[in-house]
């Protein structure tokens, strides 16, 4: 009976079924009618006319996988249901295949870059992009240079990575300068690593 | 039909002079439209006639609440008569809806019809300035006063009658070409029909049944061309193509090039003993490719006219000239190897192009696999699949194996409905032949599992929703809300795996399939693109041709004389095509049955003095109307061609001699319409500017 009751809510909204066995129903004040708009504001195109064939989520590596479809985060932002589509962008590989198929050239691959500007600007930002953006201006790259990877460097025949030449300084530096100007390190929250 | 009488070549700026004002001082009426509160809402029109009022020639000046109804047009008449008004101003809407209007109006006070200028008060200025009443009405005031003072340098003109021959030219021998031409014939016109392939019948002929009651179409179709091929008042030409067309409304001379089918179409008595000898076998085009014919052939038994073709690609005796086997078949003697292109010239009063459609050509490397997969064909190919006198006699198989398909899929909007394509328009007619072809599977097959792939289910026409639900309920054909997004293909049994999101399960699913059918849209024919260079016809940005107006004026096209039916105006199914083809007939018929149509004057003409013959104008115009001719003075000068001139006006502007004017727009009354626009307007100018001036 529960399990039934599941999958009617699944079928409600899609995908989201988490967050809906939580909160049963959308009350009105989980609702943004401004949502797309602020999705065109961060370089998507207009939700509202996406034709909900499902193409999308078709050809999506992602959708195949998980239960977060394209085709319903885009629903769930022609709804202005802000709450929930913002957990959601981050899976998706900006593979751009979506781009390739949508007949309503809708580009649900920057809808979803749009949905992480929003995110970003909310304070919802995964650790992940905390780590990796935390590498990059103290690195000057995404992955953290250490022993164990220089071993496999080596290994495959590689020399060591640049962190030990003196001009690798000034260059994470220029990055910090440029980190730092754009606010880009308060945006994530990573002004502790940043010192200019 | 009376003969026509021959076209002269008059001026029309040679006119009695029998209501002219030019040489006394013209009195001008001015007439104030408040179109109920459409102008008077934002406009002061009362402001607007005590201004006009005041201006230089104007001796009456009024107000209606509609000028076009009865009550204001009998004021104009009575200003004419009473007051002398010989210029009449009308501050109102935009000409192009009453213009004709108030120029009768004024030909029944006695006045020349031309003697007319309408100001236009609404659409460029009540309407564009709904929330600033003051600038607006200071506007009309402004465009009346350059009203008044063009109205006063009018002259009046003749409007010129030409004579219309008879005749009609049908281009397009499927559905809507042959009603056409029968109705027009059946009028007591004579129709030339040109059609491309050797037969008549279009992709009509090839369908199996029609939506949504399921007569065959072949069976509905074949009577009518039979019709045609016998009217007394049809000429029909098939195998042939329209070459040249020039001319204007009521005479369009035609040059029709006769393609060669090798065989004399009067000897040949469609005996088909040439077929059975023929060694050459090739794929039959009217099967898209599934059954085969000789390169002698007809292309489908009920053929019209029915004489046999000579394919020149494939006949032995052009590649190595030997064999002549059928010549040899022949008892008519009617097959001749050394025909050649023929160019026949027509003289017609009206066209009608009807050129058809092609279906959309799956993309080479599409998601759709439709060049790759054996069992992926189109909704076109399923037809002929189908019929029954199609290439496998009406049975069901899949091209693969050639066994009977059990689970079959249609994929709904291949070519249509898709921006990223750059085909984002609706071909009409997919969601039902899809339908109905499902439904004959499932008359002839109960046992088929059949899936329709779709967005929208588009069943607008009438008798249309009821076989949607009837296949629903009674087939239980399963219709599955999403756009297909993988199709894969099994290398041993070649079945195919549709991936797609069904939407409103929400669900990811994969299915098997023996057969993939695409409901392929409805782009515009070879023929169309061809035709619309030939007669210089528009397209509207999906390629189809573009009508003159889209609601009121759906069978005319920007060309006078020339009208469209069926698919070559966009996509229609076959109630459709026949109405506007019946449409398309009766407007035609129009001016043949007046036998006369009348030219406005309002055209260019040159000035032989002034004219150098540098040739600018003919190179600029858009129309083909100036031509050069040999002046008895010597030298060559522009002579404008009064009835394929439209007035644009682009040779006057462009002409380095002001050699040419245009009537009703001559440079010197656009001059005083100038200055008076800047003679208030200009004193406004300079005190704006000063006042910012000093405020800055």
């Amino acid at each position: 009976m529960k399990d039934q009751e599941k999958e009617v809510e699944k079928v409600f909204i899609g995908g989201l079924h988490e967050e809906l066995v939580a909160d049963k129903v959308i009350s009105e004040d989980q609702l943004v009618p401004d949502f797309p708009d602020q999705i065109r504001k961060y370089g998507g195109k207009d939700v509202m006319t996406c034709l909900q064939c499902g193409n999308c989520t078709g050809v999506c590596p992602i959708s195949l996988k998980i239960d977060y479809k394209t085709r319903n985060i885009i629903k769930c932002c022609q709804f202005g249901l802000k709450k929930y589509t913002l957990g959601t962008n981050w899976v998706c590989a900006t593979c751009y295949r979506c781009y390739e198929h949508c007949p309503a050239d809708l580009n649900p691959a920057e809808v979803m870059i749009a949905l992480r500007h929003i995110a970003v600007r909310e304070g919802i930002i995964p650790p992940f992009i905390k780590t990796v953006a935390t590498n990059v201006v103290k690195f000057g790259q995404s992955v953290k240079p250490d022993a164990g990877n220089d071993k496999i460097r080596r290994e495959l025949g590689l020399g060591p990575t640049q962190s030990q030449d003196p001009e690798y300084h000034s260059v994470i530096r220029e990055i910090q300068v440029l980190v730092h100007a754009s606010k880009y390190d308060k945006l994530i929250g990573i002004q502790d690593e940043v010192k200019v | 039909m009376a003969e026509p009488a021959p076209q002269e070549k008059g001026n029309a700026s040679s006119v009695p002079k029998k209501e002219s004002g030019s040489t006394a001082e013209p009195k001008i009426g001015v007439f104030v439209c408040h179109c109920g509160s459409n102008i008077a809402g934002v406009v002061d029109c009362g402001i607007v006639r005590e201004a006009a009022s005041k201006l230089p020639g104007v001796v009456v000046a009024k107000e209606n609440k509609y000028t076009c109804s009865d009550l204001g047009q009998e004021e104009i008449i009575k200003a004419i008569k009473e007051n002398g008004v010989d210029r009449v101003v009308v501050a109102s809407c935009s000409p192009r809806l009453h213009e004709p209007t108030f120029r009768k109006c004024i030909q029944q006070a006695g006045l020349n019809p031309y003697l007319l200028h309408m100001v236009n008060i609404r659409e460029q200025c009540s309407w564009v300035h709904t929330h600033q009443k003051h600038e607006a009405t200071e506007k009309a005031c402004d465009l009346v006063r350059m009203g008044v003072s063009k109205a006063a340098k009018l002259e009046p003109l003749e409007a010129r009658e030409v004579p219309v021959e008879p005749t009609s030219l049908v281009i397009g021998g499927g559905v809507a070409g042959i009603q056409a031409a029968l109705d027009l014939a059946n009028m007591g016109f004579k129709v030339y029909m040109v059609e491309s392939e050797p037969s008549i019948g279009g992709k009509m002929a090839m369908l199996d049944k029609t939506f949504p009651t399921g007569d065959c179409a072949i069976c509905i179709l074949a009577p009518k061309m039979v019709e045609l091929s016998r009217h007394p008042n049809i000429t029909l030409l098939s195998y042939s193509e329209v070459e040249e067309v020039k001319g204007y409304v009521g005479n369009f001379d035609v040059k029709v090039r006769r393609k060669p089918r090798y065989v004399i179409e009067k000897k040949c008595v469609g005996c088909g003993v040439c077929a059975e000898v023929c060694p050459v076998k090739v794929d039959n085009e009217f099967d898209l490719g599934f059954g085969q014919r000789r390169a002698i052939y007809v292309q489908f038994p009920q053929a019209v006219p029915l004489k046999y073709t000579v394919d020149k690609e494939h006949c032995l005796h052009f590649k190595s000239g030997k064999c002549l086997l059928c010549v040899k078949a022949c008892t008519n003697e009617a097959i001749d190897h050394s025909m050649k292109d023929e160019l026949v010239s027509l003289k017609v009063g009206t066209i009608i192009v009807a050129t058809g459609y092609d279906t959309y050509e799956p993309m080479k490397k599409g998601v759709y696999k439709y060049w790759e997969y054996d069992n992926v064909i189109t909704g076109l190919e399923l037809e002929r699949l189908l019929n029954a006198s199609g290439p496998t006699g009406g049975h069901l198989i899949r091209p693969s194996d050639g066994k009977l398909p059990k689970r079959i899929a249609f994929i709904q909007c291949v070519g249509s409905r898709n921006k990223k394509i750059d085909r984002p328009y609706c071909s009409r007619v997919c969601c039902m032949y899809a339908i109905k072809n499902a439904q004959i599977i499932m008359e002839h097959e109960p046992e088929t599992e059949i899936a329709v792939y779709y967005n929208d289910i588009r069943a607008f026409g009438k008798g249309f929703e009821e076989l949607y639900h009837r296949i629903r309920e009674d087939y239980a054909v399963e219709f599955i809300r999403g756009r297909p997004a993988k199709l894969a293909q099994d290398p041993v049994t070649k079945s195919i795996t549709i991936r797609a999101e069904e939407t409103l399960l929400n669900k990811i699913t994969e299915r098997e399939f023996d057969l993939v059918v695409l409901s392929v849209g409805l782009s515009p024919s070879e023929g169309t693109k061809k035709i619309s260079k030939i007669l210089g016809l528009t397209t509207s940005a999906d390629g189809f041709l573009m009508e003159a107006h889209p609601k009121l004026r759906p069978v005319d096209t920007a060309m006078d004389g020339i009208y469209v039916a069926g698919c070559a105006q966009s996509p229609k199914d076959i109630p459709d095509s026949v109405a506007q083809a019946k449409a398309a007939a009766s407007s035609a018929a129009a001016p043949m049955f007046a036998k006369k149509v009348t030219i406005e004057p309002l055209t260019a003409s040159a000035n032989e003095e002034l004219c150098m013959g540098c040739g600018l104008c003919i190179e600029l115009c858009p129309y083909g109307a100036p031509e050069l001719v040999a002046s008895a003075k010597g030298g060559m000068k522009a002579h404008i061609i009064e009835a394929l001139c439209h007035g644009c006006g682009t040779c006057a502007a462009s002409c380095p001699q002001k050699a040419i004017i245009t009537r009703q727009f001559t440079d010197d009354q656009i001059y005083s319409e100038i200055q008076a626009a800047l003679s208030e307007n200009g004193k406004r100018i300079l005190a704006r500017k000063k006042a910012e001036a000093e405020a800055s």
